[in-house]
């Protein structure tokens, strides 16, 4: 079962729940269950694989699309990308098991979800930059569609506010992979071509910046971050859990193996505005995330500061770094599925709020324990304890830092103490709240059904497993870190 | 002077003017004999039997018939853009006017076949005069077609069509002839001979420059553009439908012969930094200009037509800015991006007309829900106006990425930005349209319908919204289908394109730095 | 599955362990470098990071401690009747996390364990305690996560400079002295001398172990949280997890920083001194039964920290290191047996006075339930520190090593155990002695289970008191290998 599985299933999964009658339509969420399920298998198969054959040659599929233009389809997967696919697996299984429950036009949905997998799943896999941009761009409307048909809080502002930034941002892509194109001879696409020409230092000046920040503001950076609060707080739970966990990666992933290796001198003149920042938005969204009343924008504002923890460590351009923005990516995905899963599936569908004062009337641990001991693991691998994923990857950014900027660790350890902070505070008004000791009975909830158990379990077993055995992981990442791609950044000074 | 050779290479456009007597003929019989008009359903099986045939005849055609005369050019890209007007002709004619919208079915028919005539042998062609003749035969035809309907809307259109279009017609004219006083030659190929041993007197520049307003007048390029809102609204869909497509599609046709064949050597260069005087120059700011107005003026638009006026403002500015750079692939890609935009526009047209028809307006809340009342209508919508917005994996994204990166591959040369600062703003206000055209999608997919009855549209009106999606769909995917034989035809055109001054040698130099 | 059947598959669940560690107990020979056994696996191997797990007659000491008080909280909370299935998980997966935490060779696998056991103590307190329960459990919770990432980040600085966190090269580099030339070179840019450098790791260190222990004046989080939690949990509390303290300095503290110590000795002997005396003027003036167990707690693991920081100080005297340090092992099991024991019959008493424990709610059991409070009052003596009871071993073996070495902390200790004699026969005579309490007139004696729970605990605090060779054998080994480490001369 080659990567490719990863792709064929997601899209054909799409094209089944759309062909279905409308009699069907209970069966559109079994297709999509089928559909991630397999490919999170292919994407499984593909690391064992790996991890067993380290050296052999990675998979590769190339042939030639628009010959005039050196356009390629080419898709590849090294272990870097392989880790990447596994997560968009799993993130997909969580994100149809916590939408089981969807009522309204459940094909349009699920069609819509599987097409955004899809597309992420192409990001990961391709090599050529046209394809990259067109898996990067299809995923712009369904987004768009998720959010305004059934998200909640002021959606339809949300999901324009969103829509609009991703298509300004891949703009700027768009722009600067077209300077890169034709910079380099208008000959190839192809990410390797371009990535191994050298590009004169006053071009890759302007040009890195300008690619860097199309694919930096789809990954929240600081201040381009406005629209990821407000869009998924807006976004229906499985859009939230996509958008949070593996669309902002995409972002991530672009800056690490598209912008950084083009451009590598720009990315060294650039690079301590890019940590500054990223340390500005670690903190920022730490800080307004202590000050929120309601659940879900204390997640949206956590994913903002996790993801400026990926940046720093891309900024750090040494191998510890990238390792541990690379190993972020993966545990926040895994993370943010679970906490977007719980506060909006298992905890919106039942009380209809998620403000703090008025989850407080629910005693939600007494009614919801499952929920609440969720929750709870979801908080304590959010806030970087030991024995979750969080804290491997945390500290493999701070050695990185510690190499590289050895002055940003203090502001790194306020952002990450503020994270404590409001990773418990949440946990405590929204699952323990104290409640007068005569105040009338809760009233009961539904409990956690099937569906909802086994996501929880899903995700808070591989955010176990990886923080208790990183091994295989970071084998699989520093195989793709190995690729001629990062060696003019790893061996800056 | 091979006269059967002549004959054949004139089959098309012959089969078509026969059809279109014919078709009179049939009108005025059968409204002698009935009083009543011809049915429109019989009318439009005629015309789109002829224009098959006409497709047929240029299929047989062989390529390299020579048939000694200097007005007819049957090159490779004649041929394949013949091919495109007829499709796109039959595609109009399959989109079925409003009930009681046309009182003469058969002279409106005639009149259309008359218009593919002449945007036929404007195609054909690389001699000045009769592109001229040929562009004002499909000129005159289309006013008619757009005050068609008789209704004051439709008149206010035909007449504003009419004026402007007549005053850049004579612009066009007067250009020619201020051209022809320096080159003495009709001939675009020897007129590229004579550049070669001078270069352009100041006459001959004015010359030039008011042929390239007049064309830019037919592309609905700003500050040109004023009909194109009016006439859009007001006149009959089928019309509208021929005018979006074929002539756009005809438009940029002329404008790559007229410039890339006839004044290559006068292009200058549009390059930040490395500007030279030239209609390179003046393109890229018409492209400038043509693109904010167009994307700035449809953020405000309520009703669809007159939204779909301004994309093709907007879109001209793209085209413009991959004929500035002045190239080969450059051109060739903003060959393929007209064709497809013209099918998505077409496409968006028809979906407009059925629902306009429906609900009564064509402003943006009368799409409101059409997910739930024709979901096929709704995501041949979507199709379209992705195409327009540039979203994979439609063919309007890869139109739009293959123009701006030859754009900028052609031109970026020893080092300079080239035409970073055009490629820019087109990225950008490429990203502002989608804009607008998600406030369209959000009413057919995220509202709820008024009334949940499916939209009644004919066989031919349905197939007139397929054919298009698919191709739509289909080039997204496949580019090469159309791109490749472009690329190759423009290749194989004798005198196209300035001769390679600047390419790989140059930068060799870059990747030592 | 209901509660009963939960508790019950439990307690059944937890014999595995005291089996396996009673069976590995039973060795023939103890081999040459003391390991009894060893697990391994990698983790970040480019990193020198592994998964280091061994057992030596120190660790197996604290695994018996610990499978034997998961098992008697086990019991005592089907007793009490507490339980269901989430509580026994979280009870289950907390003595597994111990395990880990008494037997890790390298930081990562002690931190992991160490951070792992947070979640199910705040759970156990925080969703079975009572009224107070929130506050304590989130002060107990923030306070080690403060105290752990000090840790975190003094062994992070090792790592950058030395490059590995294994406690057994670490304390080999240690014992080279080579410790402080690497951190100085590494963090040249600070322009501190490694001392300096080794010194404020040393502090970072203590203090996630101090608000373990706990030492005042981190201790702040314990008498709520002991008082807060129900009494199975909190007998956990009291027996393990404040022997994670003990177990990290002797384990990482001593073997690592000798070359700071000394200089850091009269500091931490101060504050060593201060919670003894504080632990004991505290439990004096509380009138909560549980408050003041909490309290004497402070009090014993007082010693401990004691003895450690007093084996620390100096560097002459082996026998006396021998003492202190064998001593406060001894006093980690015997104390976590003991107030186990206390905790347990403080929960009997509360479930039959229907939840009230303070000292004027109870009078004159002696006359109503005999063996309870005979038992009881063997507890209680054990922890004053009767000889021929386990307590007095412990704090006669710290008190001979103090003495030798650092005597004026001796001397103001001795203070502390006087005041522990004051208070805990304040409570007997309060509690067993005087008039009959109303409240308890109808109250039953001890119940058969109740009988077969206290009989083996006070058999384990009765016979390691008459004969202590029992446990001393174990440790032996272990303490000549630390003081031949430390270079500690006669």
């Amino acid at each position: 079962m080659t990567p490719a599985w990863t792709l064929i299933s997601a899209f054909a999964g799409a094209l089944l729940v759309l062909l279905l009658p409308a009699r069907a339509a209970g069966l559109a969420r079994v297709i999509a269950l089928a559909a991630s399920i397999i490919g999170a298998v292919a994407a499984a198969a593909a690391c064992l694989t790996k991890l067993q054959r380290l050296d052999a040659p990675a998979w590769s599929f190339d042939k030639p699309w628009i010959p005039e233009l050196g356009i390629r389809f080419h898709l590849a997967a090294d272990g870097l990308s392989l880790t990447l696919l596994l997560l968009t697996g799993l993130v997909a299984i969580a994100g149809v098991l916590f939408s089981w429950n969807v009522e309204t036009r459940p094909r349009a949905f699920f069609a819509f979800f599987m097409t955004i997998i899809g597309g992420v799943y192409g990001v990961f896999l391709s090599r050529d930059g046209f394809l990259l941009f067109v898996f990067y761009e299809i995923v712009i409307l369904p987004k768009y569609m998720l959010i305004a048909i059934w998200g909640s809080t002021n959606r339809e502002y949300g999901a324009m506010k969103l829509t609009l930034y991703s298509i300004g941002s891949s703009a700027l892509i768009l722009i600067g992979l077209i300077v890169a194109y034709a910079a380099s001879g208008g000959t190839s696409f192809d990410l390797n071509d371009l990535a191994s020409f050298k590009y004169a230092p006053a071009l890759q000046y302007w040009a890195f910046p300008i690619l860097f920040l199309g694919f930096a503001v789809l990954a929240g950076m600081w201040p381009f971050h406005t629209w990821a609060p407000t869009g998924h707080v807006a976004a229906p739970t499985a859009a939230s859990m996509l958008l949070a966990g593996v669309v902002m990666k995409l972002g991530a992933y672009g800056a690490l193996c598209v912008a950084m290796p083009l451009f590598p001198q720009g990315f060294v003149e650039w690079r301590l505005v890019i940590a500054g920042l990223a340390v500005i938005g670690l903190i920022y969204g730490a800080l307004t995330a202590l000050q929120q009343k309601d659940l879900k924008f204390v997640i949206g504002y956590s994913s903002v500061s996790h993801m400026g923890l990926i940046l720093l460590g891309l900024a750090t351009a040494t191998h510890w770094g990238l390792r541990g923005a690379v190993l972020q990516m993966i545990s926040h995905g895994i993370i943010a599925g679970l906490l977007f899963g719980i506060a909006g599936r298992v905890v919106y569908a039942r009380t209809h709020t998620r403000d703090f004062s008025a989850l407080r009337e629910f005693d939600l641990w007494r009614t919801l324990p499952g929920a609440a001991v969720a929750f709870t693991v979801a908080t304590a691998a959010s806030m970087g304890l030991p024995g979750f994923s969080g804290f491997v990857a945390e500290v493999a950014v701070v050695i990185g830092v510690w190499h590289s900027y050895p002055w940003l660790l203090l502001p790194v350890a306020v952002g990450l103490i503020v994270t404590g902070a409001f990773s418990l505070r949440a946990m405590h008004r929204a699952f323990f709240p104290e409640r007068h000791a005569l105040a009338a009975p809760a009233p009961p909830l539904p409990p956690l059904t099937w569906p909802e158990i086994s996501a929880i379990a899903l995700l808070s077993i591989f955010s176990l497993a990886i923080g208790i055995y990183p091994l295989p992981w970071v084998t699989l990442i520093d195989d793709g870190l190995r690729s001629p791609l990062f060696q003019s950044i790893l061996s800056l000074p | 002077m091979n006269y059967s050779a002549l004959f054949i290479q004139l089959l098309p456009e012959a089969v078509l003017v026969i059809t279109a007597l014919l078709l009179l003929g049939v009108a005025v019989a059968i409204e002698a004999k009935t009083q009543r008009p011809m049915p429109i359903d019989l009318t439009i099986v005629i015309s789109a039997m002829g224009i098959a045939a006409a497709c047929a005849a240029l299929c047989y055609c062989p390529a390299n018939l020579e048939s000694g005369t200097t007005l007819l050019a049957m090159d490779p890209l004649a041929r394949i853009f013949k091919a495109v007007v007829l499709m796109l002709g039959l595609l109009a004619v399959l989109l079925p006017p409003a009930r009681n919208e046309i009182k003469q079915p058969g002279e409106f028919h005639a009149l259309l076949l008359f218009a593919l005539t002449g945007l036929l042998l404007t195609v054909g062609t690389v001699n000045l005069l009769f592109l001229f003749v040929a562009l004002e035969l499909a000129s005159l035809s289309l006013y008619l077609l757009a005050g068609f309907s008789r209704s004051a809307k439709a008149a206010e259109a035909a007449l504003k069509y009419f004026l402007f279009g007549g005053v850049s017609a004579a612009f066009f004219l007067f250009g020619l002839s201020l051209i022809y006083g320096f080159c003495h030659t009709l001939m675009l190929p020897d007129i590229a001979a004579k550049l070669a041993t001078g270069p352009l007197p100041a006459y001959a520049v004015v010359g030039l420059v008011m042929g390239v307003v007049g064309l830019g007048f037919k592309l609905a390029a700003a500050p040109f553009h004023y009909w194109a809102p009016d006439v859009y609204e007001g006149a009959p869909a089928t019309s509208v439908g021929l005018i979006a497509a074929a002539s756009k599609a005809v438009g940029v046709l002329v404008l790559v012969r007229l410039l890339l064949t006839g004044f290559a050597l006068a292009g200058g260069s549009a390059a930040w930094g490395a500007m030279q005087p030239g209609w390179s120059l003046w393109l890229g700011v018409l492209a400038a200009v043509s693109m904010v107005f167009g994307n700035v003026l449809a953020l405000a638009q309520t009703s669809m037509r007159r939204l779909l006026a301004y994309s093709a403002v907007a879109n001209t500015g793209y085209l413009l800015v991959a004929l500035a750079a002045n190239g080969t692939m450059a051109a060739g890609s903003a060959l393929f991006y007209v064709v497809v935009y013209g099918l998505a526009t077409f496409g968006a047209l028809a979906v407009t007309a059925a629902v306009e028809r429906d609900r009564g307006d064509d402003s943006l809340g009368s799409f409101a829900g059409l997910v739930h009342r024709s979901p096929l209508q709704a995501l041949a919508l979507l199709v379209f106006l992705t195409s327009l917005a540039g979203i994979p994996p439609l063919a309007g994204f890869v139109g739009k990425f293959v123009m701006f990166s030859a754009a900028m591959a052609e031109t970026t040369t020893h080092g300079t930005p080239g035409l970073t600062w055009l490629v820019g703003l087109a990225a950008i206000m490429s990203a502002i349209s989608l804009y607008y055209y998600l406030m369209v999608l959000k009413q057919a997919f995220v509202r709820e319908a008024a009334d949940p009855a499916p939209v009644a549209m004919s066989t031919s009106h349905r197939l007139a919204v397929l054919v298009p999606a698919v191709l739509v769909v289909g080039l997204g995917l496949f580019p090469a289908l159309l791109l490749s034989p472009l690329a190759a035809a423009l290749k194989a055109t004798p005198g196209l394109g300035k001769q390679p001054t600047q390419s790989p040698p140059c930068n060799r130099q870059l990747r030592t730095n | 599955m209901g509660k009963s059947c939960a508790n019950r598959f439990a307690i059944i669940w937890a014999l595995v362990p005291l089996a396996l560690v009673v069976g590995m107990g039973t060795h023939r020979a103890l081999p040459a470098d003391g390991i009894l056994a060893h697990w391994q696996s990698m983790w970040l191997p480019d990193a020198d990071i592994f998964l280091r797990f061994a057992v030596d007659g120190t660790s197996w000491l604290f695994l018996l401690l610990t499978s034997l008080v998961t098992l008697f909280a086990l019991a005592a909370t089907a007793k009490l009747g507490l339980g269901g299935r989430a509580y026994c998980a979280l009870v289950l997966v907390l003595e597994g996390m111990l395990f880990g935490v008494f037997t890790a060779r390298h930081f990562i696998p002690w931190f992991l364990c160490w951070e792992m056991t947070l979640i199910p103590s705040y759970l156990l307190i925080r969703l079975w305690g009572g009224p107070g329960a929130p506050r304590a459990a989130l002060r107990f919770f923030i306070m080690t996560l403060g105290g752990s990432v000090f840790m975190l980040l003094g062994f992070l600085a090792l790592q950058l400079s030395v490059g590995t966190m294994d406690f057994s090269k670490l304390a080999e580099l240690a014992s080279n002295k080579e410790l402080v030339p690497l951190l100085a070179k590494t963090f040249a840019s600070t322009g501190c001398t490694g001392q300096f450098l080794l010194g404020a790791v040393a502090v970072c260190v203590f203090l996630g172990l101090a608000v373990k222990l706990p030492v005042f004046p981190f201790h702040a989080w314990l008498p709520a949280a002991y008082a807060e939690a129900p009494t199975p949990v909190t007998m956990l509390l009291t027996g393990l997890l404040s022997k994670m303290g003990v177990y990290g300095l002797l384990r990482i503290l001593l073997p690592i920083f000798p070359e700071v110590l000394p200089a850091l000795a009269p500091t931490l002997m101060l504050l060593a001194v201060v919670t003894v005396l504080l632990g004991a003027v505290a439990a004096l003036a509380q009138r909560d039964l549980k408050r003041i167990l909490a309290y004497s707690s402070v009090n014993h693991l007082g010693y401990c920290a004691m003895a450690v920081v007093a084996a620390a100080a100096v560097q002459t005297d082996r026998s006396a290191h021998a003492a202190a340090i064998s001593g406060t092992i001894l006093q980690a099991f015997n104390h976590g047996i003991i107030a186990s024991t206390i905790f347990f019959c403080i929960g009997l008493m509360e479930q039959r006075s229907g939840g009230a424990r303070n000292l004027a709610d109870f009078g004159g059991l002696r006359a109503r339930a005999p063996i309870f409070c005979g038992l009881m009052g063997i507890a209680l003596f054990a922890s004053l520190g009767l000889p021929g009871l386990s307590g007095f071993v412990g704090e006669f073996l710290i008190f001979t090593g103090v003495f030798a070495l650092v005597p004026w902390a001796a001397a103001v200790a001795v203070i502390g155990l006087l005041l522990t004699a004051v208070f805990f026969l304040r409570l007997v005579r309060l509690v067993f002695h005087g008039p009959l309490h109303p409240a308890c007139a109808k109250w039953p004696d001890l119940t058969t289970g109740e009988r077969w729970l206290l009989g083996p605990a006070i058999a384990l605090i009765i016979i390691p008191g008459l004969c202590p060779q029992v446990l001393l054998h174990c440790l032996n080994a272990d303490t000549v290998r630390l003081l031949d480490l430390l270079h500690i001369l006669s």
